[in-house]
């Protein structure tokens, strides 16, 4: 019993609060269950609110959509599946890896090193498009890569201008969550059409679209992970070092076991973002490997107001995450996102 | 303590090479793209114009209505996540009754497609099989146009938004109230202060550094609004609820103008970084008085 627990009144009028904000979060998810299970009569009649009182349930919503009558249900299902799982299973384990490397190793390098691969890769792109006349694509390859072999070589000297450490790159990747995704949504669908030209079809394909997300969960898989491992024990890690076994196994070994619950929870986070992502699948995707989202906002135009068909195929995409919800909670109760939000 | 050891390169360049790939290559594609005029359809081939897309952009009145409306969403709707939200962290972190159920419940919205979330909205407020609009008249008001008159869409797009993320608001104010220590309640219950004194001198001062990240989170997020305006309005009446994203889009897919809209896009990201940065600048000496 703390002090800052209500008494009295208070406490009532707290719990009034609560189950009003309770019924406003759960009326709308009750109504799309309800109306999945109406007849098209039933949905235009006016509302109904109680199965079996006030309408008759029926699976015909259901069983269209689940026979595949309904276009392409069961491959974008697949693909939104088999997209958020490898892309959420990448960013964790590649983030996972970053954000152990800036928690236990020393970074440094110069200021001047970064500008020389920003300076390098916009001229290099200028002048291989518009001097050279090079494709576009093949002048953004090329400078890519001058500019990455420059920034690495240069940072090996030892350049004039302020040095930058761990802390740093982290603000580096964090800060890329700040950017509106569709400056680089639209670059991304610029850019993969070019590579599209040269031969390696990104548009509309399995690779393209994971690494876009891959790279769009990394900030927040670097954010919650560093935390993590920032309060792991240092000890255990020391005392492997002393025994001469090599950073590499105790990562693997040692440190990512330790930290399973936060993996759990990172991923689970990251498969919530990228199961809801919208902007980057419409640019990116237009039949093989769309997703849920997009294919549940297409009901609504194609179709028009088919109310019962709609509420099963959102269903489809929330109930996934419903289960994640409650599992997520489990884990949110031990504390995890204490250390993320410091 | 850090150590050094060359396999550190190992474990973060995989990371570091995705990031500069997928997000910072493109902007400097993009960003070269902005000083250019370049269409897709019909092809035109790429001409330098400098300055031109922006300054084109900055004379469209479209563009100021369009930022005015993201504006307006984003600062009304977040203001009324953090008051909702923080009401209910409080309540929850004094133990209402029922709070473990209150917990679990209150997360859900926030893991629901935001797409989903707009098909359910454009459900409950349809004007005839809606039951909010049935709501309405049993309550003695005319039907009510959620989606199709300016103000109530604008209205309809905030309630969606606002029920969508107060559940991160609550999630990150319920995590950092259990931070506060008991220490300095109990002295001020020994001096008998009110549960609003104790509100106002400890909880709120105490919670404003986690109350400012949540509310520039939310509020940088906000702005990149495009799923729930895209299917509940699409950007209509007009354009009346279109947002910066969404005009974006609609520049960069229907028209193909791709200078023009990287033009627009990196005037967002500057709209972004500005709002930022005054945001922080503004809030910086009340958290350095409360540290």
């Amino acid at each position: 019993m703390s002090v800052r627990t209500l008494k009295g009144k208070r406490r009532w009028l707290a719990l009034g609060g609560c189950l009003i904000w309770l019924a406003i979060t759960f009326f709308p998810l009750y109504w799309v269950l309800i109306t999945s299970f109406k007849t098209p009569i039933a949905v235009v009649g006016g509302p109904t609110y109680l199965p079996f009182v006030d309408f008759e349930p029926s699976l015909t919503a259901w069983s269209e959509l689940l026979s595949g009558q309904r276009g392409q249900f069961f491959n974008t299902f697949w693909a939104s599946t088999i997209i958020g799982l490898s892309a959420s299973v990448a960013a964790t384990f590649i983030g996972a890896m970053a954000a152990y490397a800036l928690v236990r190793f020393t970074f440094r390098f110069r200021l001047l090193s970064a500008l020389i691969f920003v300076v390098i890769a916009f001229g290099g792109f200028l002048l291989g498009r518009h001097v050279l006349g090079y494709g576009q694509g093949i002048s953004l390859i090329y400078s890519f890569v001058a500019a990455l072999a420059l920034a690495v070589i240069s940072s090996r000297f030892r350049l004039p201008g302020p040095e930058l450490g761990n802390n740093d790159i982290v603000f580096w990747f964090v800060s890329q969550r700040m950017f509106p995704p569709i400056v680089a949504a639209f670059a991304l669908y610029l850019m993969y059409t070019e590579m599209g030209k040269l031969g390696f079809k990104l548009v509309d394909s399995y690779i393209g679209l994971t690494f876009a997300y891959i790279a769009f969960s990394l900030p927040i898989v670097i954010w919650l992970m560093r935390d993590f491992f920032e309060a792991l024990p240092v000890e255990v890690e020391e005392a492997a070092m002393v025994d001469n076994v090599p950073s590499w196994r105790i990562f693997f070994g040692i440190v990512l076991p330790m930290s399973k619950p936060g993996l759990i929870a990172t991923f689970m986070i990251t498969l919530a973002f990228v199961w809801n992502e919208f902007l980057f699948a419409l640019f990116l995707t237009n039949s093989k490997w769309q997703t849920l989202p997009i294919l549940v906002a297409g009901q609504n135009s194609q179709r028009g107001d088919e109310w019962w068909a709609i509420s099963a195929a959102a269903l489809v995409a929330i109930i996934p995450m419903m289960v994640m919800a409650g599992l997520l909670s489990r884990l949110m109760r031990s504390g995890l996102l204490l250390g993320a939000i410091k | 303590m850090t150590r050094n050891d060359p396999i550190k390169h190992f474990f973060i360049w995989p990371a570091l090479l995705i990031v500069l790939l997928i997000s910072i290559f493109p902007l400097v594609y993009s960003l070269t793209t902005s000083f250019m005029s370049m269409r897709l359809v019909p092809p035109t081939p790429a001409r330098f114009v400098g300055f031109g897309n922006y300054i084109d952009l900055l004379q469209n009145p479209r563009f100021w209505h369009v930022a005015g409306t993201t504006t307006l969403i984003a600062f009304i709707s977040v203001g009324l996540q953090y008051v909702i939200g923080l009401s209910v962290a409080l309540a929850l972190n004094s133990k209402v009754p029922g709070e473990g159920i209150f917990r679990v419940s209150f997360l859900l919205p926030m893991l629901v497609a935001p797409v989903a979330v707009a098909l359910i909205a454009r459900q409950v407020l349809n004007p005839t099989m809606g039951p909010l609009n049935e709501l309405m008249s049993a309550l003695g008001f005319p039907n009510l146009p959620f989606l199709t008159q300016t103000s109530w869409a604008l209205g309809s797009i905030i309630a969606v938004e606002v029920w969508q993320w107060t559940p991160f608001v609550i999630l990150m104010l319920l995590a950092g109230l259990q931070t506060l220590p008991d220490d300095v309640y109990e002295a001020a219950a020994l001096e008998n202060a009110t549960p609003w004194q104790q509100f106002r001198d400890i909880t709120f001062p105490m919670l404003l550094p986690i109350s400012v990240a949540v509310v520039f989170i939310r509020l940088i997020e906000s702005y990149k609004i495009i799923d729930t305006v895209f299917v509940m309005t699409g950007g209509g009446p007009g354009i009346s609820t279109e947002t910066l994203t969404l005009f974006a889009y609609q520049e960069g897919f229907k028209k193909f103008n791709l200078g023009y809209t990287s033009a627009l896009s990196f005037l967002f990201l500057i709209v972004i970084t500005v709002i930022g940065l005054v945001y922080l600048a503004v809030l910086k000496p009340y958290l350095e008085k409360h540290k």
